[in-house]
Protein backbone atom coordinates (compact mmCIF):
# COMPACT_ATOMS: atom_id res chain seq x y z
CA UNK A 1 0.00 0.00 0.00
CA UNK A 2 1.29 3.49 -0.76
CA UNK A 3 2.72 5.78 1.86
CA UNK A 4 -0.10 8.21 1.19
CA UNK A 5 -2.72 5.61 2.01
CA UNK A 6 -0.81 4.57 5.11
CA UNK A 7 -0.67 8.16 6.26
CA UNK A 8 -4.38 8.54 5.58
CA UNK A 9 -5.15 5.46 7.67
CA UNK A 10 -2.94 6.68 10.51
CA UNK A 11 -4.80 9.95 10.64
CA UNK A 12 -8.14 8.14 10.52
CA UNK A 13 -7.25 5.79 13.33
CA UNK A 14 -5.79 8.50 15.56
CA UNK A 15 -8.97 10.47 15.12
CA UNK A 16 -11.49 7.69 15.67
CA UNK A 17 -9.70 5.41 18.16
CA UNK A 18 -11.12 6.96 21.35
CA UNK A 19 -14.69 6.85 20.05
CA UNK A 20 -14.40 3.22 18.96
CA UNK A 21 -12.89 2.17 22.27
CA UNK A 22 -15.71 3.91 24.11
CA UNK A 23 -18.26 2.21 21.86
CA UNK A 24 -16.66 -1.16 22.53
CA UNK A 25 -16.58 -0.34 26.26
CA UNK A 26 -20.29 0.41 26.21
CA UNK A 27 -20.84 -2.99 24.64
CA UNK A 28 -18.43 -5.03 26.76
CA UNK A 29 -18.10 -3.16 30.06
CA UNK A 30 -14.39 -3.89 30.18
CA UNK A 31 -11.82 -1.38 28.98
CA UNK A 32 -9.12 -3.92 28.22
CA UNK A 33 -11.45 -6.05 26.17
CA UNK A 34 -12.85 -2.93 24.50
CA UNK A 35 -9.39 -1.89 23.35
CA UNK A 36 -8.77 -5.39 21.98
CA UNK A 37 -12.04 -5.30 20.05
CA UNK A 38 -11.35 -1.84 18.68
CA UNK A 39 -7.80 -2.81 17.74
CA UNK A 40 -9.02 -5.86 15.82
CA UNK A 41 -11.63 -3.79 14.03
CA UNK A 42 -9.11 -1.20 12.90
CA UNK A 43 -6.74 -3.97 11.76
CA UNK A 44 -9.43 -5.39 9.52
CA UNK A 45 -10.15 -1.94 8.19
CA UNK A 46 -6.48 -1.41 7.39
CA UNK A 47 -6.30 -4.80 5.66
CA UNK A 48 -8.96 -3.56 3.24
CA UNK A 49 -8.19 0.15 3.43
CA UNK A 50 -8.26 0.96 -0.30
CA UNK A 51 -11.77 -0.54 -0.51
CA UNK A 52 -12.94 0.78 2.86
CA UNK A 53 -11.98 4.38 2.10
CA UNK A 54 -13.93 4.22 -1.16
CA UNK A 55 -17.16 3.62 0.78
CA UNK A 56 -16.97 7.22 1.86
CA UNK A 57 -17.72 6.25 5.46
CA UNK A 58 -14.85 4.22 6.91
CA UNK A 59 -16.05 5.02 10.42
CA UNK A 60 -19.26 3.10 9.75
CA UNK A 61 -17.18 0.13 8.52
CA UNK A 62 -15.15 0.03 11.73
CA UNK A 63 -18.21 0.59 13.88
CA UNK A 64 -20.01 -2.37 12.30
CA UNK A 65 -17.05 -4.63 13.02
CA UNK A 66 -16.93 -3.44 16.62
CA UNK A 67 -20.65 -4.05 17.06
CA UNK A 68 -20.67 -7.42 15.36
CA UNK A 69 -17.26 -8.66 16.46
CA UNK A 70 -17.15 -12.40 16.79
CA UNK A 71 -16.52 -13.87 20.19
CA UNK A 72 -13.60 -15.82 18.93
CA UNK A 73 -11.17 -16.50 21.65
CA UNK A 74 -7.86 -18.14 21.88
CA UNK A 75 -7.68 -20.49 24.82
CA UNK A 76 -4.55 -20.69 26.80
CA UNK A 77 -3.85 -24.27 27.64
CA UNK A 78 -1.77 -23.13 30.52
CA UNK A 79 -0.32 -19.86 31.72
CA UNK A 80 2.03 -20.56 34.55
CA UNK A 81 4.13 -18.24 36.65
CA UNK A 82 7.03 -20.07 38.21
CA UNK A 83 8.17 -18.46 41.38
CA UNK A 84 11.47 -17.21 42.60
CA UNK A 85 13.15 -18.85 45.57
CA UNK A 86 14.03 -15.53 47.14
CA UNK A 87 11.28 -14.14 49.32
CA UNK A 88 10.82 -10.40 49.51
CA UNK A 89 10.36 -8.58 52.78
CA UNK A 90 7.81 -10.38 54.97
CA UNK A 91 4.22 -9.33 54.57
CA UNK A 92 2.85 -7.08 57.25
CA UNK A 93 -0.53 -6.46 58.70
CA UNK A 94 -3.37 -8.76 59.56
CA UNK A 95 -5.17 -8.27 56.31
CA UNK A 96 -8.86 -8.71 55.88
CA UNK A 97 -9.22 -12.34 54.84
CA UNK A 98 -9.54 -13.98 51.45
CA UNK A 99 -11.49 -12.26 48.73
CA UNK A 100 -12.53 -9.29 50.78
CA UNK A 101 -13.51 -6.02 49.18
CA UNK A 102 -10.51 -3.83 48.53
CA UNK A 103 -12.33 -0.53 48.46
CA UNK A 104 -15.91 -1.12 49.50
CA UNK A 105 -16.98 1.32 46.83
CA UNK A 106 -19.42 0.78 44.02
CA UNK A 107 -19.52 3.72 41.65
CA UNK A 108 -22.17 4.86 39.24
CA UNK A 109 -20.27 3.58 36.22
CA UNK A 110 -19.98 0.11 37.69
CA UNK A 111 -23.72 0.10 38.46
CA UNK A 112 -24.64 0.96 34.88
CA UNK A 113 -22.18 -1.51 33.36
CA UNK A 114 -23.40 -4.25 35.69
CA UNK A 115 -26.96 -3.55 34.64
CA UNK A 116 -26.01 -3.58 30.95
CA UNK A 117 -24.19 -6.89 31.36
CA UNK A 118 -27.43 -8.49 32.43
CA UNK A 119 -28.72 -7.85 28.94
CA UNK A 120 -28.04 -10.23 26.10
CA UNK A 121 -25.43 -9.13 23.53
CA UNK A 122 -28.06 -8.13 20.96
CA UNK A 123 -30.12 -6.15 23.49
CA UNK A 124 -27.01 -4.43 24.79
CA UNK A 125 -26.01 -3.44 21.25
CA UNK A 126 -29.49 -2.07 20.58
CA UNK A 127 -29.39 0.04 23.75
CA UNK A 128 -25.97 1.45 22.89
CA UNK A 129 -26.80 2.17 19.27
CA UNK A 130 -30.23 3.63 19.92
CA UNK A 131 -29.82 5.49 23.18
CA UNK A 132 -26.16 6.47 23.17
CA UNK A 133 -25.17 6.83 19.53
CA UNK A 134 -28.68 8.04 18.72
CA UNK A 135 -29.19 5.89 15.66
CA UNK A 136 -32.71 5.53 14.30
CA UNK A 137 -34.39 2.13 14.39
CA UNK A 138 -33.64 1.68 10.70
CA UNK A 139 -29.98 2.66 11.12
CA UNK A 140 -29.57 0.33 14.10
CA UNK A 141 -31.18 -2.49 12.15
CA UNK A 142 -28.69 -1.95 9.33
CA UNK A 143 -25.77 -2.00 11.77
CA UNK A 144 -26.98 -5.23 13.35
CA UNK A 145 -28.11 -6.83 10.10
CA UNK A 146 -31.59 -7.48 11.45
CA UNK A 147 -35.09 -6.16 10.92
CA UNK A 148 -36.52 -2.94 12.33
CA UNK A 149 -39.07 -5.07 14.17
CA UNK A 150 -36.26 -6.93 15.90
CA UNK A 151 -34.67 -3.66 16.97
CA UNK A 152 -37.97 -2.49 18.39
CA UNK A 153 -38.64 -5.66 20.33
CA UNK A 154 -35.07 -5.94 21.61
CA UNK A 155 -35.14 -2.30 22.74
CA UNK A 156 -38.42 -2.79 24.53
CA UNK A 157 -37.18 -5.83 26.40
CA UNK A 158 -33.87 -4.20 27.24
CA UNK A 159 -35.49 -1.10 28.67
CA UNK A 160 -37.89 -3.20 30.73
CA UNK A 161 -34.93 -5.11 32.17
CA UNK A 162 -32.97 -1.96 32.91
CA UNK A 163 -35.97 -0.37 34.65
CA UNK A 164 -36.04 -3.29 37.06
CA UNK A 165 -32.28 -3.49 37.46
CA UNK A 166 -31.36 -3.44 41.13
CA UNK A 167 -28.11 -1.64 40.40
CA UNK A 168 -29.88 1.32 38.81
CA UNK A 169 -32.97 1.35 41.04
CA UNK A 170 -30.90 1.30 44.22
CA UNK A 171 -28.57 3.99 42.92
CA UNK A 172 -25.60 1.71 42.67
CA UNK A 173 -25.68 -0.22 45.93
CA UNK A 174 -24.23 -3.76 45.57
CA UNK B 1 -40.54 4.84 27.83
CA UNK B 2 -40.86 8.52 28.50
CA UNK B 3 -38.51 11.01 26.99
CA UNK B 4 -37.12 11.72 30.43
CA UNK B 5 -36.12 8.08 30.88
CA UNK B 6 -34.41 7.97 27.50
CA UNK B 7 -32.57 11.16 28.30
CA UNK B 8 -31.53 9.75 31.64
CA UNK B 9 -30.24 6.58 29.99
CA UNK B 10 -28.29 8.60 27.43
CA UNK B 11 -26.71 10.79 30.10
CA UNK B 12 -25.75 7.80 32.25
CA UNK B 13 -24.30 5.95 29.28
CA UNK B 14 -22.47 9.01 28.05
CA UNK B 15 -21.09 9.71 31.49
CA UNK B 16 -19.91 6.13 31.90
CA UNK B 17 -18.13 5.77 28.57
CA UNK B 18 -16.71 9.27 28.49
CA UNK B 19 -15.09 8.62 31.86
CA UNK B 20 -12.69 6.06 30.47
CA UNK B 21 -9.41 7.14 28.97
CA UNK B 22 -8.28 4.89 26.13
CA UNK B 23 -4.58 4.25 25.80
CA UNK B 24 -2.84 5.91 22.86
CA UNK B 25 -3.93 4.48 19.54
CA UNK B 26 -1.71 1.46 18.75
CA UNK B 27 -1.46 2.38 15.09
CA UNK B 28 1.78 0.55 14.32
CA UNK B 29 0.52 -2.68 15.87
CA UNK B 30 -2.78 -2.39 14.06
CA UNK B 31 -1.06 -1.90 10.73
CA UNK B 32 1.17 -4.92 11.38
CA UNK B 33 -1.87 -7.01 12.19
CA UNK B 34 -3.65 -5.69 9.13
CA UNK B 35 -0.74 -6.77 6.94
CA UNK B 36 -0.99 -10.27 8.43
CA UNK B 37 -4.68 -10.36 7.57
CA UNK B 38 -3.88 -9.23 4.06
CA UNK B 39 -1.15 -11.87 3.79
CA UNK B 40 -3.53 -14.53 5.03
CA UNK B 41 -6.09 -13.69 2.38
CA UNK B 42 -3.43 -13.86 -0.32
CA UNK B 43 -2.15 -17.18 1.05
CA UNK B 44 -5.63 -18.66 0.96
CA UNK B 45 -6.24 -17.41 -2.57
CA UNK B 46 -2.88 -18.36 -4.04
CA UNK B 47 -2.44 -21.73 -2.35
CA UNK B 48 -5.78 -22.89 -3.68
CA UNK B 49 -6.98 -24.50 -0.52
CA UNK B 50 -9.65 -27.18 -0.80
CA UNK B 51 -12.26 -24.93 0.81
CA UNK B 52 -11.71 -22.21 -1.80
CA UNK B 53 -11.93 -24.79 -4.56
CA UNK B 54 -15.24 -25.87 -3.08
CA UNK B 55 -16.57 -22.36 -3.47
CA UNK B 56 -16.46 -21.35 0.16
CA UNK B 57 -16.02 -17.67 0.94
CA UNK B 58 -12.73 -16.94 2.60
CA UNK B 59 -12.77 -13.14 2.40
CA UNK B 60 -14.45 -11.26 5.24
CA UNK B 61 -17.83 -9.80 4.41
CA UNK B 62 -18.76 -6.31 5.53
CA UNK B 63 -22.27 -7.26 6.53
CA UNK B 64 -21.96 -10.75 7.92
CA UNK B 65 -24.26 -11.49 10.81
CA UNK B 66 -22.81 -12.13 14.21
CA UNK B 67 -22.10 -15.82 14.55
CA UNK B 68 -24.40 -17.62 16.91
CA UNK B 69 -22.92 -20.63 18.63
CA UNK B 70 -25.54 -23.31 18.93
CA UNK B 71 -24.80 -25.87 21.62
CA UNK B 72 -24.05 -29.16 19.93
CA UNK B 73 -26.44 -32.02 20.58
CA UNK B 74 -25.66 -35.59 19.56
CA UNK B 75 -26.77 -34.69 16.04
CA UNK B 76 -23.56 -33.32 14.64
CA UNK B 77 -21.00 -34.61 12.19
CA UNK B 78 -17.28 -34.14 11.89
CA UNK B 79 -14.73 -35.48 9.47
CA UNK B 80 -11.01 -35.07 9.04
CA UNK B 81 -8.58 -35.99 6.34
CA UNK B 82 -4.86 -35.69 6.09
CA UNK B 83 -3.39 -33.78 3.18
CA UNK B 84 -2.80 -35.72 -0.01
CA UNK B 85 0.18 -35.54 -2.34
CA UNK B 86 -1.32 -32.62 -4.26
CA UNK B 87 -2.54 -30.61 -1.29
CA UNK B 88 -1.46 -26.98 -0.89
CA UNK B 89 1.74 -26.29 0.96
CA UNK B 90 1.29 -25.93 4.69
CA UNK B 91 -2.03 -27.79 4.93
CA UNK B 92 -2.18 -29.60 8.27
CA UNK B 93 -5.62 -31.15 7.92
CA UNK B 94 -9.03 -30.46 6.46
CA UNK B 95 -12.50 -31.85 6.79
CA UNK B 96 -16.07 -30.95 7.54
CA UNK B 97 -18.10 -29.90 10.57
CA UNK B 98 -21.82 -30.42 10.08
CA UNK B 99 -21.19 -30.60 6.36
CA UNK B 100 -19.23 -27.35 6.18
CA UNK B 101 -15.62 -27.40 5.07
CA UNK B 102 -12.65 -26.34 7.17
CA UNK B 103 -8.91 -26.31 6.81
CA UNK B 104 -5.98 -25.73 9.13
CA UNK B 105 -2.93 -24.36 7.34
CA UNK B 106 0.48 -23.44 8.68
CA UNK B 107 2.31 -20.54 7.16
CA UNK B 108 5.92 -20.80 6.14
CA UNK B 109 8.22 -20.22 9.14
CA UNK B 110 9.00 -16.52 9.43
CA UNK B 111 6.46 -15.50 6.79
CA UNK B 112 3.76 -12.89 7.17
CA UNK B 113 5.45 -11.10 10.01
CA UNK B 114 6.03 -14.17 12.16
CA UNK B 115 9.25 -14.22 14.14
CA UNK B 116 12.22 -16.35 13.21
CA UNK B 117 11.22 -20.01 13.30
CA UNK B 118 7.61 -19.16 14.12
CA UNK B 119 4.57 -19.85 12.03
CA UNK B 120 1.03 -18.56 11.87
CA UNK B 121 -1.75 -21.12 11.66
CA UNK B 122 -4.84 -20.20 9.65
CA UNK B 123 -8.25 -21.64 10.33
CA UNK B 124 -10.36 -21.19 7.20
CA UNK B 125 -13.55 -22.43 5.68
CA UNK B 126 -17.25 -21.87 6.39
CA UNK B 127 -17.08 -24.21 9.38
CA UNK B 128 -15.07 -21.50 11.11
CA UNK B 129 -17.46 -18.72 10.21
CA UNK B 130 -17.14 -16.13 7.44
CA UNK B 131 -13.78 -14.77 8.54
CA UNK B 132 -11.83 -17.68 9.96
CA UNK B 133 -8.89 -16.68 12.08
CA UNK B 134 -5.14 -16.49 12.14
CA UNK B 135 -3.67 -17.76 15.35
CA UNK B 136 -0.67 -16.29 17.13
CA UNK B 137 2.68 -17.28 15.68
CA UNK B 138 4.15 -20.44 17.22
CA UNK B 139 7.44 -22.24 16.98
CA UNK B 140 6.52 -25.89 16.53
CA UNK B 141 8.75 -28.57 17.99
CA UNK B 142 8.15 -32.26 18.51
CA UNK B 143 7.12 -32.84 22.15
CA UNK B 144 9.34 -34.99 24.33
CA UNK B 145 7.16 -35.81 27.35
CA UNK B 146 3.79 -36.29 25.69
CA UNK B 147 2.74 -37.82 22.39
CA UNK B 148 1.22 -34.60 21.05
CA UNK B 149 1.12 -30.98 22.16
CA UNK B 150 -2.26 -29.60 21.12
CA UNK B 151 -3.23 -25.95 20.85
CA UNK B 152 -6.93 -25.22 20.90
CA UNK B 153 -8.84 -22.46 19.17
CA UNK B 154 -12.48 -21.48 18.92
CA UNK B 155 -13.61 -19.78 15.74
CA UNK B 156 -17.19 -19.25 14.74
CA UNK B 157 -19.29 -22.31 15.50
CA UNK B 158 -16.31 -24.68 15.56
CA UNK B 159 -13.42 -25.50 17.79
CA UNK B 160 -10.18 -26.95 16.57
CA UNK B 161 -6.97 -28.37 17.93
CA UNK B 162 -3.63 -28.80 16.23
CA UNK B 163 -0.05 -29.38 17.16
CA UNK B 164 3.20 -31.32 16.75
CA UNK B 165 3.47 -35.01 17.53
CA UNK B 166 6.30 -37.04 18.96
CA UNK B 167 8.51 -38.99 16.60
CA UNK B 168 6.98 -42.38 17.45
CA UNK B 169 3.33 -41.37 16.91
CA UNK B 170 1.74 -43.17 13.97
CA UNK B 171 -1.77 -41.88 14.40
CA UNK B 172 -4.19 -40.44 16.99
CA UNK B 173 -7.85 -41.30 17.47
CA UNK B 174 -10.27 -38.74 18.89
CA UNK B 175 -13.51 -40.17 20.21
CA UNK B 176 -16.52 -37.83 20.33
CA UNK B 177 -19.54 -38.06 22.57
CA UNK B 178 -21.88 -39.25 19.82
CA UNK B 179 -19.62 -42.14 18.84
CA UNK B 180 -17.74 -40.53 15.98
CA UNK B 181 -14.06 -41.46 15.96
CA UNK B 182 -11.70 -39.15 14.11
CA UNK B 183 -8.37 -40.64 13.05
CA UNK B 184 -5.57 -38.11 12.76
CA UNK B 185 -2.55 -38.96 10.63
CA UNK B 186 0.49 -36.77 11.19
CA UNK B 187 1.77 -34.85 8.20
CA UNK B 188 5.15 -33.21 7.86
CA UNK B 189 4.66 -29.47 7.45
CA UNK B 190 7.80 -27.40 6.97
CA UNK B 191 9.82 -30.08 8.71
CA UNK B 192 7.53 -30.75 11.72
CA UNK B 193 4.94 -33.53 11.97
CA UNK B 194 1.56 -32.01 12.81
CA UNK B 195 -2.00 -33.15 13.34
CA UNK B 196 -5.23 -31.18 13.50
CA UNK B 197 -8.96 -31.59 13.70
CA UNK B 198 -12.13 -29.53 14.09
CA UNK B 199 -15.50 -30.24 15.72
CA UNK B 200 -18.51 -28.14 16.70
CA UNK B 201 -18.29 -25.99 19.81
CA UNK B 202 -20.07 -27.92 22.52
CA UNK B 203 -19.37 -31.33 21.01
CA UNK B 204 -17.90 -33.41 23.83
CA UNK B 205 -14.60 -35.15 23.29
CA UNK B 206 -14.52 -38.34 25.31
CA UNK B 207 -10.87 -39.20 24.81
CA UNK B 208 -7.89 -39.01 22.50
CA UNK B 209 -5.44 -41.89 22.12
CA UNK B 210 -2.03 -41.80 20.49
CA UNK B 211 -0.63 -44.92 18.85
CA UNK B 212 2.81 -45.95 17.67
CA UNK B 213 3.61 -48.84 15.35
CA UNK B 214 3.68 -51.06 18.45
CA UNK B 215 0.34 -50.01 19.90
CA UNK B 216 -1.14 -47.50 22.33
CA UNK B 217 1.20 -44.83 23.67
CA UNK B 218 -1.10 -42.82 25.88
CA UNK B 219 -4.66 -41.57 26.28
CA UNK B 220 -5.92 -38.14 27.28
CA UNK B 221 -9.29 -37.41 28.86
CA UNK B 222 -9.88 -33.74 28.12
CA UNK B 223 -11.09 -31.10 30.51
CA UNK B 224 -14.30 -29.63 29.15
CA UNK B 225 -15.00 -25.98 29.89
CA UNK B 226 -17.45 -23.74 28.12
CA UNK B 227 -18.09 -26.16 25.27
CA UNK B 228 -14.42 -26.66 24.48
CA UNK B 229 -11.95 -29.41 25.33
CA UNK B 230 -8.39 -29.09 26.63
CA UNK B 231 -5.91 -31.94 26.42
CA UNK B 232 -3.52 -31.59 29.33
CA UNK B 233 -2.55 -34.97 30.75
CA UNK B 234 -1.62 -38.01 28.69
CA UNK B 235 -1.88 -41.23 30.68
CA UNK B 236 0.22 -44.24 29.75
CA UNK B 237 -1.56 -47.61 29.69
CA UNK B 238 -2.28 -48.60 33.27
CA UNK B 239 -1.37 -45.16 34.67
CA UNK B 240 -4.07 -43.96 37.05
CA UNK B 241 -5.24 -40.42 36.69
CA UNK B 242 -6.21 -38.11 39.53
CA UNK B 243 -9.36 -39.09 41.38
CA UNK B 244 -12.23 -36.85 40.39
CA UNK B 245 -12.94 -33.99 42.75
CA UNK B 246 -14.13 -30.43 42.48
CA UNK B 247 -14.58 -27.54 44.84
CA UNK B 248 -14.64 -23.81 45.37
CA UNK B 249 -11.15 -22.40 45.81
CA UNK B 250 -12.00 -18.78 46.41
CA UNK B 251 -14.69 -16.21 45.90
CA UNK B 252 -15.65 -12.72 46.85
CA UNK B 253 -16.49 -9.29 45.62
CA UNK B 254 -13.81 -7.03 44.24
CA UNK B 255 -14.50 -3.47 43.12
CA UNK B 256 -18.17 -4.33 42.99
CA UNK B 257 -17.79 -7.45 40.86
CA UNK B 258 -18.37 -10.95 42.09
CA UNK B 259 -15.64 -13.44 41.32
CA UNK B 260 -15.04 -17.10 41.99
CA UNK B 261 -12.55 -19.81 41.17
CA UNK B 262 -13.30 -23.54 41.19
CA UNK B 263 -10.92 -26.46 40.92
CA UNK B 264 -11.67 -29.59 38.93
CA UNK B 265 -9.48 -32.66 39.38
CA UNK B 266 -9.71 -35.80 37.31
CA UNK B 267 -7.91 -37.81 34.66
CA UNK B 268 -7.30 -34.56 32.78
CA UNK B 269 -5.15 -33.27 35.60
CA UNK B 270 -6.05 -30.29 37.73
CA UNK B 271 -7.88 -27.33 36.25
CA UNK B 272 -8.89 -24.02 37.74
CA UNK B 273 -11.76 -22.11 36.19
CA UNK B 274 -12.49 -18.52 37.09
CA UNK B 275 -15.50 -16.26 36.78
CA UNK B 276 -15.56 -12.51 37.28
CA UNK B 277 -18.36 -10.06 36.83
CA UNK B 278 -20.73 -12.86 35.86
CA UNK B 279 -18.61 -14.02 32.95
CA UNK B 280 -16.20 -16.89 32.58
CA UNK B 281 -12.64 -15.57 32.68
CA UNK B 282 -11.02 -18.76 31.51
CA UNK B 283 -9.44 -21.92 32.79
CA UNK B 284 -5.94 -23.21 33.23
CA UNK B 285 -4.83 -26.75 33.78
CA UNK B 286 -1.82 -28.66 35.04
CA UNK B 287 -0.96 -32.22 34.24
CA UNK B 288 -1.06 -34.88 36.92
CA UNK B 289 2.68 -34.98 37.51
CA UNK B 290 2.86 -31.22 38.07
CA UNK B 291 0.09 -31.25 40.65
CA UNK B 292 1.82 -33.87 42.73
CA UNK B 293 5.07 -31.94 42.83
CA UNK B 294 5.98 -30.38 46.13
CA UNK B 295 5.83 -26.82 45.01
CA UNK B 296 3.65 -23.84 44.45
CA UNK B 297 2.65 -22.60 41.04
CA UNK B 298 0.42 -19.81 39.91
CA UNK B 299 -1.66 -18.94 36.91
CA UNK B 300 -2.92 -15.52 35.99
CA UNK B 301 -6.02 -14.48 34.15
CA UNK B 302 -5.96 -10.78 33.50
CA UNK B 303 -8.33 -10.53 30.56
CA UNK B 304 -11.47 -10.08 32.55
CA UNK B 305 -12.30 -7.67 35.30
CA UNK B 306 -11.11 -8.02 38.01
CA UNK B 307 -7.85 -9.79 37.31
CA UNK B 308 -7.66 -13.19 38.97
CA UNK B 309 -4.60 -15.00 40.24
CA UNK B 310 -4.97 -18.68 41.03
CA UNK B 311 -2.69 -21.60 41.54
CA UNK B 312 -1.66 -24.73 43.36
CA UNK B 313 -0.04 -24.63 46.80
CA UNK B 314 2.48 -27.10 48.14
CA UNK B 315 1.65 -28.99 51.34
CA UNK B 316 3.79 -26.72 53.54
CA UNK B 317 2.08 -23.49 52.48
CA UNK B 318 -0.07 -22.18 55.32
CA UNK B 319 -0.94 -18.78 53.94
CA UNK B 320 -0.16 -16.40 51.11
CA UNK B 321 0.24 -12.72 51.85
CA UNK B 322 -0.81 -10.51 48.95
CA UNK B 323 0.45 -6.93 49.09
CA UNK B 324 -1.07 -4.22 46.91
CA UNK B 325 0.96 -1.36 45.42
CA UNK B 326 -0.23 0.91 48.22
CA UNK B 327 1.09 -1.49 50.84
CA UNK B 328 -2.15 -3.08 52.01
CA UNK B 329 -1.81 -6.81 52.72
CA UNK B 330 -4.48 -9.48 52.47
CA UNK B 331 -4.03 -13.05 53.68
CA UNK B 332 -5.16 -15.84 51.37
CA UNK B 333 -5.41 -19.41 52.63
CA UNK B 334 -5.07 -22.49 50.40
CA UNK B 335 -8.11 -24.71 50.04
CA UNK B 336 -7.90 -28.48 49.70
CA UNK B 337 -9.73 -29.99 46.76
CA UNK B 338 -9.24 -33.71 46.37
CA UNK B 339 -5.55 -34.54 46.62
CA UNK B 340 -4.31 -31.01 45.94
CA UNK B 341 -4.44 -27.53 47.45
CA UNK B 342 -5.26 -24.36 45.62
CA UNK B 343 -5.60 -20.66 46.21
CA UNK B 344 -7.08 -17.70 44.38
CA UNK B 345 -7.42 -13.97 44.81
CA UNK B 346 -8.62 -10.98 42.87
CA UNK B 347 -6.41 -7.98 42.31
CA UNK B 348 -5.87 -4.89 40.20
CA UNK B 349 -6.48 -2.64 38.39
CA UNK B 350 -3.01 -2.10 37.02
CA UNK B 351 -0.41 -1.22 36.03
CA UNK B 352 1.63 -1.49 39.22
CA UNK B 353 2.93 -4.80 40.52
CA UNK B 354 1.32 -6.67 43.39
CA UNK B 355 3.62 -8.80 45.49
CA UNK B 356 2.82 -12.11 47.10
CA UNK B 357 4.65 -14.41 49.46
CA UNK B 358 3.85 -17.94 50.57
CA UNK B 359 4.53 -18.71 54.25
CA UNK B 360 4.67 -22.00 56.12
CA UNK B 361 2.99 -22.65 59.45
CA UNK B 362 5.94 -21.21 61.34
CA UNK B 363 5.79 -17.91 59.52
CA UNK B 364 8.81 -18.59 57.35
CA UNK B 365 8.62 -17.33 53.79
CA UNK B 366 8.79 -20.20 51.31
CA UNK B 367 8.58 -18.49 47.97
CA UNK B 368 7.27 -15.34 46.38
CA UNK B 369 6.52 -13.48 43.20
CA UNK B 370 4.90 -10.51 41.53
CA UNK B 371 1.65 -10.30 39.65
CA UNK B 372 0.70 -7.48 37.29
CA UNK B 373 -2.83 -6.75 36.10
CA UNK B 374 -3.01 -6.16 32.37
Amino acid sequence: MSEALDAEFREFMHGRWPAMVRLAYALTGDQGHAEDVAQAAFARAYASWPKVRRTGNPEAYVRRIVVNENRNRFRKQRVAERLTDTPPEPGSGAGTGPGADATGQYDERSALMAALRRLGPRQRAVVVLRYWLGLTEAEAAAELNCSVGTVKSQASRALATLRQSAELVDGGSP
Amino acid sequence: MSIDDERDLYERLDGAVEAITPRPAPVDGVMRHGRVIRWRRRAIAVAGLAVVAAGAVAVPSLRHAATQHQPATSHYTATVQAPGPHSPAGLIASGTVNGQHWALTAGRPGAGGAGRGQQFVIASGPAFGPDGMTNSATAFAAPTTEPVSLTGIVCGPSQAAYGPVAADVSYITVRLGNGIVLTLHPVRVYGVRLVGFAIPVGAPVVSATAYSARGEIATAIPFRDGGTSSFVTWLRPGQPGLARASGLVGSGSYLGKAWSVRAYLGPWGACLAGQAGGEAVGSSCEEVASVSRNGTGMWLWTGGGPALAMGSAGPSVARIAVTSPDGKTTQVHPVAVGSARFFAFAFGPGPKHWKWTAYDGSGHAITSGDVVPS
